[in-house]
């Protein structure tokens, strides 16, 4: 017999349209709109970091430089509920894609990186990377001069990024349940009497550009994290419904 | 040192990873959890948390357990010590690992025969292109139907 543990439903909030704005914005009916306006305000916080810039991708118009790609964030928020259990509103048709450099053209990675032709660095169609018909934000992020081999400057950079997200998380809590275009229920269950079984996940955990966040309040999330470096690198254990509602933030 | 663009996973990957799908989803499967464990720098410490993960396991009394890592090279230090501690506890071990020509083990020992590579170029290389060697539904299927098949071996035993 199996035991149900806890449920998280997460809704998904199907975006069409991605525009340059004047004010960053998301309908429930998949309308979105992008701005600058807001991200003086933004990197005034960070003195790591030295320019902002976000711009539209439109699908399949790759043909374009890009920095090294720092993450792919999906845009979600807790509606109901800590992360887990309750409910979530994700977009989907939409991504947000953070890049970094120093001011002197000193790529913000670790061991390779991915600065080109967007084209030719950025597979398409996997779990971690939009698909054709996706919309891409691009964050780009100039950093101080080697701060994107800092940990506080790669921190400050996702922690920038995050913020941006949360004025698009702020207006999608308060979409109607019932107008999502996609509706999933996970459930977490035991199975006694099966096979007991654990994934073991081994995750970034040596420096700046190798690190693993933990623990955000928000899907996907910096804000309140918790570094696995500071941690000790030791073993935590978060459950299904924990993991695929975005409790790691990827920080590599 | 430790990873590459196109093994990385990204916050998008966490979010809808098909490991998790599968295995969550197989209902001859009592999926206890997942456990998160870093990569520390210095080698004492590697030994240390990859010892830790296996001991949780075998006081959860895991029966299988299946790893899986987006980086290689150094964090194969890492890996190959978890797998060995799991298999020294009799717990049965597969995973996922990107290995192609360029990121084979740069350690080995007895306990790595289920650990599947999941490369996806052609020449088997780190292309630097976020996502192609990324691990798919189908590396996910067959790193538990391994499993599966390893922990069927250890009860005829």
């Amino acid at each position: 017999m199996e035991k149900d543990l806890r449920r998280l439903v997460i809704k998904a909030y199907h975006v069409t349209e991605v525009l340059a704005g004047d004010e960053n914005r998301v309908t429930v009916d998949g309308k979105m709109t992008v701005s600058s306006d807001v991200l003086e305000g933004i990197l005034s916080k960070y003195p790591q970091l030295e320019k902002l810039d976000v711009q539209v991708i439109r699908p399949g118009a790759h043909d374009r430089w890009t920095n090294t790609i720092m993450d792919i964030i999906p845009i979600s928020t807790k509606v109901l509920g800590a992360l887990g259990e309750g409910i979530t509103h994700t977009l989907t048709g939409v991504y947000v894609m953070l890049t970094g450099v120093d001011v002197n053209g000193k790529q913000a990675h670790e061991f390779g990186s991915s600065e080109g032709n967007l084209r030719e660095k950025l597979y398409l169609n996997r779990a971690g990377t939009p698909g054709n018909g996706d919309f891409i934000v691009s964050f780009d992020v100039v950093l101080k001069a080697g701060m994107g081999q800092e940990r506080e400057g790669v921190l400050a950079a996702h922690r920038a990024c995050d913020e941006f997200i949360k004025i698009f998380r702020e207006q999608m809590k308060k979409f109607r349940g019932e107008k999502c275009t996609e509706r999933h229920e996970y459930h977490d269950v035991a199975r006694p009497g099966k096979k007991r079984v654990l994934i073991i996940k081994q995750v970034a955990g040596q420096g700046a550009m190798y690190d693993t966040s933990l623990f955000a309040k928000e899907p996907s999330g910096t804000e309140a994290g918790h570094s696995i470096i500071d941690m000790g690198n030791m073993p935590v254990i978060v459950t299904p419904n924990e993991y695929r509602d975005g409790i790691i933030r990827s920080m590599q | 040192m430790g990873i590459g663009p196109s093994t990385k996973e990204t916050s998008l990957h966490h979010f809808r990873d098909p490991l998790l799908d599968v295995v969550s989803s197989d209902e001859d499967l009592d999926l206890m959890g997942i456990m998160l464990v870093g990569t520390p720098d210095d080698n004492e410490e590697k030994m240390l948390v990859g010892t830790r993960a296996a001991v949780w396991a075998e006081a959860m009394r895991a029966d299988g357990v299946i790893m899986s890592m987006d980086g290689w090279g150094n964090s194969d230090v890492d890996f190959a010590n978890t797998a060995e501690q799991l298999g020294k506890r009799g717990i049965p071990v597969t995973g996922l690992k990107f290995s192609g020509t360029a990121g084979q083990f740069v350690v080995t020992n007895d306990y790595l025969s289920g650990i599947l590579d999941f490369n996806k170029s052609a020449e088997g290389v780190e292309t630097n292109m976020v996502g192609e060697n990324n691990v798919t539904e189908l590396d996910a299927r067959k790193v538990t139907a391994r499993l599966k098949l390893e922990m069927r071996r250890r009860n005829q035993s």
